[in-house]
């Protein structure tokens, strides 16, 4: 009982942040969990364990006036643990699907996902494609034969055109264009849309509210 | 005392079912039981226990009317480990460590139930007095008597196996000793000193039991090697142990050799069929070959499939343990994935599985640990008895190297590196682990095949547990939005290996492989829910996300054996409660 009147208090008096449900999908070891980490810690590990299941992380991130608290779910990338992905999509408002620009086989699988989350998903989520491992390729010449890209940047793009979706190519190693990931959604997301609907009335005194007490400091480099 | 005392037993008498050696309290098992259905579904908690009741006392294989009058005697035969309170056995020397070990484990298990918490706490000074009180009552027993008077007048044996003793009551023989103080001068430092001591004497009583069944004359005693395992194998036992628990090694010692040779020579010869994939490559060539042809070809070749299996598997060893020296070097990482990948080419249905790479290591590193105390004590000249067959070669130019190295006494195989050994004692380090590995992956087939069914009914069943165990906090998870998916899915897919640090778990498996099935399925989600259940009163107080963060970064960093083996007593508790109970939890 107790904690359903805690509830309502928090409702109504609402942290003056926007919480942001995203979810990454992705074949195994594109960078999901290397891409969250950077966003998060801002930190590199080069062996990271591969993920079972999903893991959790939030990072909150200011953008313009707004504070958007990201709860991100992470989830892993193995085809065997593939039918764990819909408990996970299935509330988020937004989506990274990340594939290797060194791994054609890998954006194969993003195609995939898109095509799952266009039609198992919210219909307004906010997908972000994304390339990752941009690093590797840094120093190649794009037509040069021995390039370890396999991924042009132009196919990615026009997948992104295609589906109506946010596209970069980054580096969880580098740090290359990943909080650009991050704003690019925020910026995408309609501004406290769990909220509107259930109280309309209070929307203008919680904005004002937010600006006026949220401290964006803990947020990302954004 | 009158009242008081009468509860006491009670209380007591409940811990004595748990962590006792001599086990069968039936009486105080029902109250025990009653304390416990307080926090389950209350609807239906009569006729569980009832239930409950039955189970156990058909285990037990007499009544409750009748425990008492049976429990002094020393001829009673007790159907097997269940009963003979396992954990209570490591540490029923001396008394003292016993007693600590039954108040902590009480209060652990109070935790989650508030009922039993308050007596508990209240009582916690009277439990002394019971227990001595308990301890001159086995003294009575003609056996017991007979054996003090023999260890008296040999103290050096004092912690050998007695062996004209009911082998349920080995390890009562030192308790009875003079040696155990008054209560009044029993202070603390006292108290300390003693249970250091009585812990070297339980290695070393240890040992000595491990050895007898290892090195009987015919056929090795498996029942009585998983009762000692239960608790804990010791170190430089373990290898053979495992290997023997696990159904690879013959108990028979004449069949040995014969069979140890042909698996590992199935081993290689897999290897040899497989190896058109270049096991060996480190190059990134390759795989960006293999890649660039998935693209273009349809990926249903099974050449094709197997190139993507091991391309996976290379990527995982690569990530596996990066934090253990032995796992960085190449050597390792080409021998775990040469046998997972046999393993996953062997087993198409489900082929390989991300965590797989996890449960493999714990056999890699035991019995490369054994490799290596084995040429220790052949350089000392002991213990031949205990090698395993065929492990060691006078020929083998590298074993030479490793036998004249001046460091050779400290070597450990967790910074040993592999690449050290010949091809020849590389291969059987491979062959045992695949083998080993293959037997434990039998047992949770269903973990890993599509949809993954085996997990998705553990996770199930670990919902139904708590909220038979801890009803309190499945309602908060629930008004929390929490689902047991979120969080355990990993425990079952790697069988706890990414929450608790591999020394603890080698020391948990000594226990799964003792259990009957062994524990990696359905014993291992009472683990988990003993698991759960230690962080029941943080949780409550927390809020989804804090949850959720909580769990999947567990506070185990501090953990000893202790803390495991804890955990692992409560799992036999409600093991033994209400396995047979399913119809009850679904
Ligand atoms: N060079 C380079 N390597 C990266 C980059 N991002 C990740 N990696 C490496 O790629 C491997 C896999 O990274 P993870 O972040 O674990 O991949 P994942 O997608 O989370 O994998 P799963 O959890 O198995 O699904 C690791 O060895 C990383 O160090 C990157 O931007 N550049
Ligand atoms: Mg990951």
């Amino acid at each position: 009982m107790e904690l359903k009147s805690y509830d309502k208090y928090r409702m109504s008096f609402a942290p003056p942040t926007t919480s942001v449900k995203l979810v990454l999908l992705g074949e195994a070891a594109v960078g999901k969990s290397s891409l969250v980490l950077r966003f998060v810690s801002n930190d590199f590990q080069e062996n990271k364990e591969p993920t079972i299941g999903a893991a959790f992380l939030t990072q909150k991130c200011t953008i313009g006036e707004r504070t958007i608290k990201y709860e991100i779910w992470d989830t892993a990338g193995q085809e065997r643990f593939a039918s764990l992905a819909p408990m996970y999509y299935r509330n988020a408002q937004a989506a990274l699907v990340v594939y290797d620009i060194t791994k054609p086989a890998s954006f194969i699988k993003a195609r995939h996902w898109v095509k799952e989350l266009h039609e198992q998903a919210s219909k307004d989520i906010t997908i972000a494609l994304v390339g990752n491992k941009h690093d590797l390729v840094e120093d190649d010449n794009d037509g040069d034969d021995s390039s370890l890209r396999k991924v042009s940047i132009e196919e990615g793009q026009k997948l992104a055109d295609e589906e109506g979706l946010l596209f970069f190519e980054t580096s969880a190693k580098t740090a290359y264009n990943v909080n650009e990931v991050f704003v690019g959604i925020g910026s995408k997301i309609p501004e406290a849309p769990l909220l509107k609907p259930q109280q309309p009335q209070a929307t203008d005194g919680r904005i004002d509210l937010s600006t006026g007490t949220a401290p964006a400091a803990d947020g990302c480099a954004c | 005392m009158g009242k008081k005392k009468q509860e006491m037993s009670q209380v007591y008498g409940s811990n004595e079912f748990i962590f006792g050696e001599r086990g069968g309290r039936g009486k105080h098992l029902s109250s025990f039981l009653k304390n416990l259905s307080l926090t389950g579904s209350s609807t239906r908690s009569g006729e569980a226990e009832d239930d409950v009741n039955r189970n156990i006392y058909g285990e037990l294989s007499y009544g409750p009317a009748q425990s008492m009058q049976r429990r002094s005697s020393s001829s009673v035969r007790l159907s097997g480990r269940s009963v003979s309170g396992p954990v209570g056995s490591s540490y029923a020397h001396m008394g003292v460590p016993e007693k600590n070990l039954s108040l902590y484990s009480n209060q652990s298990i109070a935790n989650s139930n508030p009922s039993l918490k308050k007596s508990t706490k209240l009582k916690y000074k009277d439990l002394d007095d019971d227990w001595d009180a308990d301890l001159e009552k086995v003294d009575e027993a003609p056996v017991a008597k007979t054996t003090k008077s023999f260890s008296n007048s040999n103290p050096r044996y004092d912690n050998q196996m007695p062996v004209m003793v009911d082998s349920l009551y080995p390890d009562l023989i030192p308790v009875s000793q003079p040696a155990l103080p008054d209560k009044d001068s029993m202070d603390y430092e006292d108290l300390k000193m003693k249970m250091e001591v009585s812990r070297l004497n339980q290695l070393n009583s240890k040992y000595m039991k491990f050895h007898k069944v290892l090195t009987s004359d015919a056929n090795i005693d498996l029942t009585e090697l998983r009762k000692l395992s239960w608790n804990g194998i010791p170190q430089e036992l373990r290898a053979l142990s495992w290997q023997l628990l696990l159904g690879y090694l013959p108990t028979n010692h004449s069949r040995q050799q014969s069979t140890l040779k042909r698996k590992r020579q199935e081993y290689a010869e897999g290897i040899n069929t497989v190896s058109n994939i270049d096991l060996d490559e480190d190059a990134a060539n390759a795989n960006a070959e293999a890649s660039r042809s998935e693209l273009s070809l349809p990926s249903t070749t099974s050449s094709n499939r197997d190139k993507q299996i091991y391309h996976q598997i290379k990527i995982d060893v690569k990530r596996t343990n990066p934090t253990i020296k032995l796992y960085g070097y190449p050597a390792t990482q080409r021998s775990l994935r040469k046998v997972l990948f046999l393993w996953a080419i062997r087993h198409p249905a489900s082929g390989y599985v991300q965590g797989i790479n996890d449960l493999v290591t714990p056999f890699y590193q035991i019995f490369l640990q054994n490799y290596l105390w084995q040429l220790q004590k052949k350089r000392t000249g002991e213990g031949e008895e205990l090698f395993i067959p065929n492990l060691l070669d006078d020929n083998d130019e590298c074993e030479k190297a490793i036998l004249d190295d001046p460091q050779l006494a400290r070597l450990s195989a967790d910074t040993f590196d592999p690449g050290r050994l010949s091809s020849r004692a590389t291969l059987i380090i491979e062959a045992d682990t695949y083998w080993c590995l293959s037997r434990l992956l039998d047992n949770i087939t269903d973990n890993y095949i599509h949809e993954q069914p085996g997990i998705i009914r553990q996770v199930g069943d670990l919902r139904n547990l708590i909220s038979k165990i801890d009803v309190e906090l499945l309602q908060h998870f629930d008004s929390e939005g929490i689902e047991f998916l979120q969080f355990s899915f990993r425990w079952m897919n790697c069988l706890l290996m990414r929450e608790i640090s591999i020394p603890l778990i080698i020391r948990m498996w000594d226990t799964y492989l003792s259990e009957t099935p062994l524990g990696f399925n359905s014993f291992h989600v009472y683990v988990c829910a003993a698991f759960l259940i230690k962080f029941s009163n943080e949780l409550k107080h927390k809020e989804f996300q804090e949850i959720i963060l909580f769990l999947q970064n567990p506070p185990t960093s501090g953990w000893t054996e202790r803390d495991v083996e804890l955990m692992l007593s409560e799992a036999f508790i409600w093991h033994s409660l209400y396995k047979n109970a399913s119809a009850h939890l679904r």
